[in-house]
């Protein structure tokens, strides 16, 4: 059974001319953990305080746990739908220390026992008397996870949770926050504008752009085979270009030649598509095909970040970004030859995105009806 | 199909911003709202009820005497008040005056003195028997006249102006004077082409207070002998002739409003930003030859709004004591006036809460309106209060009518303001997300208000129930019209004794109020 499923929800805010989201579909088997990314203002915020119950969809359907919290009929306050909340700026109440922070919502008769246990889940026992105030960042962080769980919530939501935190302990709370919400076996949903916590933590990932899905899938599956070129440029860099399916539907006839090429999406031989190319597939080799020159070069550390203009065989010029290895020494105007590497050239959708839900979810009576 | 039910309830939504308050938080908060607008909704209704020949009675004769007095009263003290409020928050926040610091607090503290104790520590001054005429031999200056009323209200309202327009110069990045200063201008120059402009916001709602005050006085206005609309309304009332102090009460609530509409006008047209983040103190302005006159000025202001009243005072007080003014009597007052001021203080905490959550947490024209009218009281002066309940409790609530419950009542009416502006100023540090996380963890709206919102906000409202109790402890006007027979306040007794020129009975009531209002002045000089 779903965690959580959402059917078709649509909420335009008063006032509003269009929807903050659209539309919006989603499934998420329990245990597992689902990012919401996209940029700010798209709506992904809207979907959190809708599944919570703070605001209330204009059509659609929300399903927790097999129950249906929001709909044309019904309506279940936040307060009794058992979600738990972990807000960007960790709202802990001042007035409280940590123990009654964590046991605010806790009615059951093991009350002790149960902070205690979340306590050594979040790897904080001993903190009990400390008040919010006193504590790091991190800390805050996991104080907050923990009181979200303590009440044993059929889902916790987080909130942009790494946004507060500096880049050094943002790479080690995502990978303890996902460690937490695993160990607990709690579902979770994510929203975050950043990619890396979206590839690093999520079972799914689902992609936003005003108020509308973009693609959803794993994170592999969204980093790959990209739908279109928002989800291209948005999850990781890309170079977009024009082809045509090839003949065998194998491959993508381009400007820099015929591309072997994964997927497809679907698409017909001698359909035009755009094609997403990652910068990480245009490798440095001296059997290459492809022959450029370098007109811009950023050092980033990991890599050079090269722009590198290739001729075409029309002799139209075409620019690509390519990630060179940091080792290569490479210099600005240099003429380098390269070769694609088919693993991270992907057909982009050429209809448009819908995000399905898998089909142990339900009958999907949306508000279409 | 259209159901008519599932149109209203998507109407109050929408009303809402699909956020609709619980049931009681609306009730009460309504509730509170309608109070407020009891005193000015029944002094309209009795003065439209009036007929036209009363009305064209007073509005031949009185009201354009009135008028006139007011008026030119409001204008010269909020001329006066104004210029010496900036003049000395200009000294003490960008120049080189010599004690900056402590007279940043010295000249603000003329606040504790109500204007009535100020003034009848003038009359003892100035009065025809008072110690300058024993000293001189005759009569310096007439305190009973117009610029004797001037001097006194300037002296005990400046500080408002020096406040507001302080904390504005001291917000000023100095960039924007160093830029000036790099452009060729001179210290004046700097003065009328940055700094004025700068400050004219603040100090235009300065002004807006000192005019509201003056408006509103009656204690040191009545004391003094001089007429404005304040005590024509008042000595209506006390001969019974509440038909014509209605219609008196209406003319001075329009007058209030056009102010208060030049307010709103002002405040909407400039706003001024600061563009940098980055914030320099100021540096001081070197005042060289002007260093003396500039000390003389200041402590010249200081002399008389503070030093002298307060030295009368503790002479009289003094003199009181030794004579045994603190008896039994004394202390009847003062359980009184705190008793009542105590009760306002817990009912406003009480009412303000409902009103600014409202506010906070649900937005609309409703919660808008609710709390416009919970606020409206401070504009109202305390005689029309007063004349409002009159009116409604003695038709409504006859039984009530007559007993000291008036008293809290009319307090409340009037300085509920206080507490929701500090009670809404705690709410704001409190994010609504808050809110939410109490409810994810399973508290109902009346939870989240009991477990989270107040011992949250519970400083913030203590605050205001202190201003509140003080502001009633000086309350003079509404306290003496409403009282019961024979129940007796500091405030009242000031009035009582002062009137009867027994001083010292009168002086150790005025030191007493003016020590207790000193905690509520800090608590403001900290927030600036």
């Amino acid at each position: 059974m779903n965690a959580i499923q959402v059917e078709n929800i649509t909420k335009t805010f008063p006032g509003k001319r269009s929807p903050a989201v659209k539309e919006i579909s989603l499934a998420l088997e329990k245990g597992k953990i689902l990012t919401i990314l996209g940029p700010s203002g798209c709506g992904k915020t809207t979907i959190l305080r809708l599944i919570a119950g703070f605001e209330k969809p204009d059509r659609g359907r929300i399903i927790l746990a097999g129950k249906a919290v929001a709909d044309d009929t019904v309506w279940v306050p936040p307060e009794k739908r058992g979600v738990g909340m972990v807000f960007q700026d960790y709202a802990l109440f001042p007035h409280l220390n940590v123990y009654h922070n964590i046991g605010f919502g806790y009615r059951g008769k093991d009350r002790k026992e149960r902070i205690a246990e979340v306590l050594e889940l979040v790897k904080l026992s001993g903190f009990e008397n400390r008040e919010p105030h006193e504590l790091s960042g991190g800390q805050r962080q996991r104080v907050a996870l923990a009181r979200a769980l303590a009440r044993r919530p059929v889902l916790v939501m987080l909130d942009e949770p790494f946004n507060s935190l500096d880049a050094e302990l943002r790479g080690r709370m995502r990978l303890e926050i996902a460690r937490i919400i695993k160990e607990s076996g709690t579902t979770a949903v994510f929203v975050s504008h950043d990619q890396k916590d979206a590839l690093a933590i999520s079972d799914q990932v689902m992609v936003i752009r005003d108020g509308l899905s973009q693609q959803c899938g794993s994170p592999q599956e969204v980093y790959r085979f990209p739908e279109n070129s928002f989800v291209a440029n948005f999850v990781g860099q890309s170079n977009i270009m024009s082809g045509v399916i090839g003949e065998d539907g194998r491959s993508v006839e381009t400007g820099l030649g015929v591309i072997p090429c994964e997927h497809l999406h679907d698409c017909r031989p001698g359909e035009k598509v755009e094609v997403s190319i990652r910068p990480d597939s245009l490798e440095l080799d001296e059997r290459g095909p492809l022959l450029g020159r370098i007109t811009c070069l950023v050092y980033t550390g990991e890599s050079y970040e090269a722009r590198v203009d290739f001729v075409g065989e029309g002799g139209d010029r075409m620019s690509l970004l390519a990630h060179v290895h940091p080792e290569r020494t490479v210099k600005l105007g240099d003429m380098v030859r390269m070769k694609l590497l088919p693993e991270f050239v992907a057909v982009l959708g050429c209809r448009p995105a819908t995000c399905q839900v898998p089909r142990s979810a339900g009958t999907g009576r949306g508000a279409a009806d | 199909m259209i159901r008519p039910v599932s149109s209203l309830k998507r109407g109050w939504a929408v009303l809402w911003r699909d956020n609709p308050p619980g049931a009681a938080l609306l009730f009460s908060a309504g509730l509170t709202a309608l109070a407020c607008a009891v005193p000015a909704f029944y002094v309209l209704e009795r003065s439209l009820s009036a007929g036209r020949g009363r009305w064209q009675g007073l509005l031949d004769t009185r009201i354009p005497q009135l008028l006139g007095n007011t008026l030119t009263l409001a204008a010269a003290v909020t001329l006066i008040a104004s210029v010496l409020g900036v003049g000395l928050a200009w000294l003490v926040r960008k120049s080189d005056l010599p004690g900056r610091r402590a007279w940043q607090w010295l000249l603000a503290l003329p606040l504790v003195i109500p204007p009535y104790v100020g003034a009848v520590a003038y009359i003892i001054i100035l009065g025809p028997r008072g110690w300058a005429r024993e000293i001189f031999g005759e009569r310096v200056f007439d305190i009973f006249s117009f610029w004797g009323v001037v001097f006194v209200l300037t002296m005990f309202t400046y500080p408002y102006v020096f406040l507001i327009c302080g904390a504005a110069l001291k917000s000023i990045n100095r960039n924007f004077e160093d830029v000036a200063r790099s452009q060729g201008l001179g210290t004046a120059e700097i003065f009328w082409k940055v700094n004025l402009p700068f400050m004219r916001p603040a100090l235009g709602a300065a002004a807006i207070l000192v005019s509201l005050y003056v408006l509103s006085d009656f204690g040191a206005v009545a004391m003094l002998r001089y007429s404005t609309f304040t005590t024509a309304i008042y000595y209506r009332i006390d001969g019974y002739d509440n038909v014509s102090a209605a219609i008196l009460s209406v003319a001075l609530l329009a007058l209030t409003l056009i102010v208060l509409g030049i307010e709103v006008r002002a405040r909407g047209r400039r706003r001024y930003h600061q563009t940098s983040e980055v914030f320099l103190p100021p540096r001081p302005v070197k005042l060289g030859r002007w260093k003396l006159p500039a000390l003389a000025l200041v402590l010249a202001v200081f002399a008389c709004s503070l030093l002298a009243p307060a030295g009368v005072l503790v002479y009289w007080a003094s003199l009181g004591i030794a004579r045994g003014a603190l008896a039994g009597e004394f202390w009847r007052f003062s359980a009184n006036s705190v008793g009542v001021a105590a009760l306002a203080a817990l009912a406003a905490m009480l009412l303000a809460l409902p009103v600014v959550y409202l506010r906070s947490r649900h937005p609309s024209v409703v919660s808008g309106l609710i709390e416009k009218l919970s606020v409206s009281g401070y504009a109202l002066p305390g005689v029309v209060i007063a004349l409002g309940l009159i009116f409604f409790f003695s038709r409504y609530l006859p039984m009530l009518y007559g007993t000291f419950a008036l008293l809290p009542a009319a307090y409340v009416v009037r300085f509920l303001p206080q507490a929701i502006q500090t009670g809404g100023a705690s709410l704001n540090l409190v994010s609504p997300r808050m809110d939410e996380v109490a409810k994810s963890l399973g508290c109902s709206p009346g939870k989240v208000m009991f477990k989270v919102i107040v011992p949250l906000v519970t400083p913030g409202l203590l605050t205001g129930g202190a201003l509140v109790f003080v502001s009633s402890l000086k309350e003079l006007p509404a306290t003496l019209l409403l009282r019961p027979p024979g129940f007796d306040t500091l405030s009242v007794r000031i009035w009582v004794e002062a009137g009867e020129a027994l001083y010292h009975l009168a002086a150790p009531a005025a030191l007493l109020i003016i020590v207790l209002s000193i905690p509520p002045l800090k608590w403001l000089l900290a927030r600036r």
